[in-house]
């Protein structure tokens, strides 16, 4: 035991460097909550619908029935049908038409249920409460600066007298069993005037994994039940692939930021650990001259660091656990799942890991210390080692800077590791900044080009409130109302149907204009947009399924003739599937009435879109099937990626700024004697501050400089393995988003953190009394 | 002990006093004191006397716990932190017992820094640090790194970077006390030299022999107060 008393005895004095101590533990405590989220975010990433499928209890079936044609007992009796684990219900349900502020909202599937909680689709509550009375709905979802919030209001038009239904909650079904729920005594008040009753089971079987049990799960229920009662069905595999595609678009720069986030934490706890341990050698040689074994040495400095390390990996934790809340609930609603949580192996690797290897990178200075004679440990704990970085100094001296300047620029030199570990932190902050910009500009223009935001500000479509298709004196009383408004643009009506090429399987969704559509901004990632009879332009998904590619001739079969087209663009659509557009002369036999989907309008400068909208309205009348309603946001996926990018990369450049915090602190205490000398010769506060600030400042426009093409890379590498995901060509317009200018601004942001990081520090350095520094040796 | 300062003071304590420890013993204990323009005065006590923090307080390093600090006509004590640096580096020049020389700048550079901070151009600076580094016999080594010289060489470049910026008050903390006897007496004499030409002294040190020898007055320090003041007879 005197062993360890000598050690304890020697370690005792961390209390007395509590700077040393605090700056260790918060390196540590940043570190583990960066690495626990890091770890939380690769595991959100990993299967995220499977894994909130098992904890939600998502429903592998969900069977809609005509209650008029099956008892109560019936159904009850389903679920002790062969292969069936589970069942729930029937909860009834209605389907409304809503609008929101006066503007078609469209039509939801409203069950009645008492709780979100259930042994099958347990729901996840995401806002507000449970419906606890009449006219009030819980959304499917979650909350959207875009749609209706928690005590908007929505009004049901397809009721016989007019019912209002506050929104009280959002809630999050894995498989999409509604678009919402009320108390199951407002479904009845809820029902459209005619329209049949209808309720829904959940069924959970032994075997549901693919297509084929699916159906035979379902004729399973469907033999059980009386002719008639099954009035529609929904597989879990179709909500999975739902979800899954924006999810799987997600996993790329999701892991960037993942890993940008890990790689930082193990750089600067190896930075803040080595830099502590030489920082003590001057301190071990006294206790070796006073008896220490190198052993002793060894342990004591291990423990000196491991005290620390222990007490930052464990707040840490805590941090990480609590950043990941918010960080996870963005991720959730991208993912399309209610929740998502840290796993428990995060939170017991993150720290457990940062702790290793803050012990190891510690073993090998504390080993070298061992090691060394007591007269040279003492010379070794003197910082900077002699000779490094004094050319820098006569170099910086004669460049004519001011002084302070001229010695903040050199100094990095005389530490030239520790300048690049922190140069290293500073680029992956910088870097993860500029790549969230360009990847938040990148995402803005997919979604601009998929929704046509940007350009179509206002929709005529229509709005399901009569169920016969419009007359075409319907339709062109609709393109009159567009022609004859003043604030009109450019209009176009668009004509789709699904059409069979030859050679492709599965059927081609065709859009088909009547009029000039090159305003409406499709990205082009080959070709052009078409502009001659005969001409047609494709989505990658139509490329890759026909095995043709620009240039080609295919044969389109619009029902009503064979058509001979020639593919002279690749368009950037990635949902839908194969797609193609042309003009309605081109394919010929899409303009009819049927067909004829919407009119997408472009409005005059400063023209305001729901004003528009409403005069449209207005003129259309309220017996109309066309409804005109404003178009003014992009994709939700965009709009929570882009949160989710600027969260990532906000918390990644603050971990970078406290790494240069850290870097700093420890170059102060190194050069604390120095700042003395500065001082007593006259160097004034101000001026402390710069020469400080000038520490860093060399290394970040170094690492700005390497920053800069590093997220052009990383961007042009991420949006294509995003694209490859989506089964998607990616336009060069997307990938091109820094300009020379743009990208020299978005350089300052090396500065800006390390200036950030070092501001702290360098204020206490020019606080410090002069006469403290020269004492402290 | 004079108690009053007159127009030719270029030092004036009144009534100093310095605690570093809230209720615990005053480092210095209501010292009053002041300098002539151009006078050597030696402060002299033993180990932990206060003579070094009285040293601090006229150069402006620290503040007294009470009392007023005035120097070449300016109260120093109630400066802020800036002010007290511009103060510092335009009117004291500070020697110390280890030299303080910064280790990656060489010598010249060593000496050009509180010019260069003063505001003083790198051009205007070195005709005035060439002029000292030869005054002082050590030109020879201006490129040189201070690891490189010896122990007198080295205070001999502290003394250059002190007297760069022509200082009102040279202030040396026991400028001998690292050197060996020979070397110790060779910078003795040159700053006998300066005070000779005119330069105001304030030598710290707790050797009688040094202070005997090259003061014109010694004030004794015991316990943080003066103990007394004698007139020495600079050989």
């Amino acid at each position: 035991m005197r062993w360890f008393g000598a050690i304890r005895t020697a370690t005792r004095s961390a209390k007395r460097h509590k700077a040393q101590v605090v700056a260790l533990a918060l390196v540590m405590m940043i570190a583990t909550a960066s690495a626990t989220l890091g770890l939380a975010l690769l595991a959100a990433n990993d299967a995220p619908y499977q894994h909130a499928f098992a904890a939600q209890h998502g429903a592998d079936l969900s069977v809609t029935v005509n209650p008029a044609s099956v008892s109560s007992q019936e159904l009850a009796a389903t679920s002790t049908l062969s292969g069936v684990t589970a069942a729930a219900g029937p909860f009834s349900e209605a389907s409304v038409q809503t609008d929101f502020q006066g503007q078609p909202f469209g039509q939801l599937t409203l069950a009645g249920r008492v709780s979100p909680s259930g042994s099958i689709d347990n729901l996840v509550l995401n806002a507000g409460h449970w419906p606890d009375g009449a006219d009030q709905v819980v959304l499917n979802g979650s909350p959207s600066p875009d749609n209706p919030g928690v005590g908007d209001t929505l009004s049901v038009t397809s009721t016989s007298r007019p019912l209002n239904l506050k929104i009280v909650g959002f809630a999050n079904s894995i498989t999409n069993t509604a678009d919402g729920w009320v108390i199951p005594r407002q479904v009845s008040a809820l029902q459209s005037p005619g329209a049949p009753a209808s309720g829904e089971m959940l069924y959970s079987f032994t075997h549901a994994a693919t297509d084929a049990q699916i159906r035979a799960d379902m004729a399973t229920i469907s033999s059980a039940l009386p002719p008639g009662a099954v009035t529609g069905t929904g597989s879990w595999l179709t909500a999975e692939n739902d979800a899954a595609g924006n999810g799987a678009i997600m996993e790329p720069f999701v892991i960037a930021f993942a890993l940008i986030g890990l790689g930082m934490a193990v750089l600067i706890v190896g930075n803040v650990v080595s830099g502590a341990v030489i920082a003590g050698y001057h301190r071990i040689g006294v206790l070796k001259s006073i008896g220490l074994t190198p052993a002793q040495v060894v342990v004591a400095y291990l423990r000196r660091i491991g005290g620390p390390a222990l007490v930052g990996c464990l707040l840490g934790v805590a941090a990480g656990n609590a950043l990941a809340l918010t960080v996870l609930h963005i991720s959730a609603n991208a993912y399309g799942v209610g929740s998502q949580h840290v796993p428990v192996w995060a939170s017991v690797a993150a720290p457990a890991g940062l702790l290793l290897i803050a012990m190891a990178t510690a073993f090998g200075p504390a080993l070298r210390a061992g090691r060394l004679s007591a007269v040279q440990a003492i010379a070794a704990g003197r910082a900077p080692a002699t000779g490094r970085g004094y050319a820098m100094h006569r170099l910086a001296a004669r460049l004519g800077l001011p002084r302070p300047v001229g010695i903040g620029l050199a100094a990095p030199f005389a530490r030239p590791a520790r300048t690049v570990v922190t140069l290293a932190a500073i680029t992956f902050g910088a870097t993860a900044v500029i790549f969230a910009v360009g990847l938040t500009t990148s995402l803005s223009r997919a979604s601009a080009s998929q929704t046509l935001s940007d350009t179509v500000q206002v929709q005529v479509s229509q709005t399901g409130s009569t169920t016969a298709a419009p007359t075409a004196a319907q339709n062109a009383a609709a393109t009159t109302a567009l022609r004859t408004q003043p604030g009109t643009l450019h209009y176009v009506a668009v004509y789709s149907q699904g059409v069979q090429v030859p050679g492709v399987t599965g059927s081609v969704n065709i859009s088909a204009y009547d009029g000039d559509s090159s305003w409406l901004g499709y990205a082009l990632i080959a070709g052009h947009w078409y502009s001659a009879p005969g001409e047609v332009v494709v989505n990658t998904a139509f490329l890759n399924t026909s095995g043709l590619a620009v240039g080609d001739v295919a044969t389109v079969n619009t029902g009503t003739a064979q058509v001979h087209v020639r593919i002279v663009g690749e368009v950037f659509q990635p949902n839908g599937g194969a797609r193609m557009y042309g003009s309605t002369s081109t394919l010929t036999g899409l303009a009819t009435a049927q067909n004829l989907e919407e009119f997408d309008a472009a409005l005059q400068p400063g023209t305001d879109g729901s004003n528009y909208a409403q005069t449209v309205n207005s003129a259309l009348g309220s017996h109309s099937p066309w409804g005109a309603s404003s178009h003014t946001h992009g994709g939700k996926f965009y709009t929570i990626a882009s949160a989710l990018i600027g969260l990532l990369a906000f918390m990644v450049a603050i971990v970078a700024g406290l790494g240069v915090l850290n870097t700093v602190l420890m170059t102060t205490r190194d050069r604390v004697h120095d700042l003395g000398i500065y001082k007593a010769l006259g160097m004034r506060p101000g001026q402390v501050i710069t020469m400080v600030i000038c520490w860093i400042a060399g290394p970040a426009v170094v690492a700005g400089a390497i920053a800069a093409p590093a997220a052009i890379a990383l961007n042009t590498a991420t949006l294509h393995a995003m694209g490859n995901t989506a089964h998607t060509g990616v336009p060069a317009s997307f990938t091109q988003v820094f300009s020379p200018t743009r990208l020299a601004l978005l350089s300052l942001a090396a500065l800006i953190i390390a200036v950030a990081g070092a501001l702290l520090p360098a204020s206490w350095a020019a606080r410090s009394q002069p006469v403290t520094a020269l004492r402290t040796e | 002990m004079r108690q009053q300062s007159v127009s030719s003071d270029l030092i004036w304590l009144d009534h100093v006093t310095k605690t570093y420890e809230s209720g615990g013993p005053p480092a210095v204990a209501d010292v009053s004191i002041s300098v002539a323009a151009g006078e050597v005065v030696a402060i002299m006590g033993p180990s932990g006397s206060g003579k070094s923090t009285l040293l601090n307080l006229i150069a402006g390093l620290d503040r007294p716990t009470s009392g007023t600090v005035t120097v070449a006509g300016r109260r120093i004590d109630s400066l802020g932190e800036s002010a007290r640096a511009r103060f510092r580096a335009q009117h004291i020049g500070i020697v110390f017992q280890f030299f303080n020389l910064l280790d990656d700048l060489t010598v010249e550079d060593n000496v050009l820094l509180p010019a260069q901070l003063a505001g003083a151009s790198r051009r205007q600076a070195r005709v005035r640090a060439r002029e000292l580094l030869e005054q002082l016999g050590i030109q020879d080594f201006r490129d040189t790194y201070p690891a490189r010289l010896s122990g007198g060489q080295r205070q001999r470049v502290a003394i250059a970077r002190a007297l760069v910026n022509r200082p009102e008050l040279l202030l040396a903390d026991e400028p001998t006390g690292a050197l060996d006897t020979a070397t110790g007496q060779e910078i003795g004499r040159l700053l006998r030299d300066m005070n000779n030409a005119g330069q105001t002294l304030v030598l710290i040190t707790h050797d009688p022999l040094l202070a005997q020898r090259y003061a014109a007055r010694t004030v004794r320090v015991v316990d943080g107060r003066v103990a007394g003041t004698n007139a020495g007879v600079p050989a």
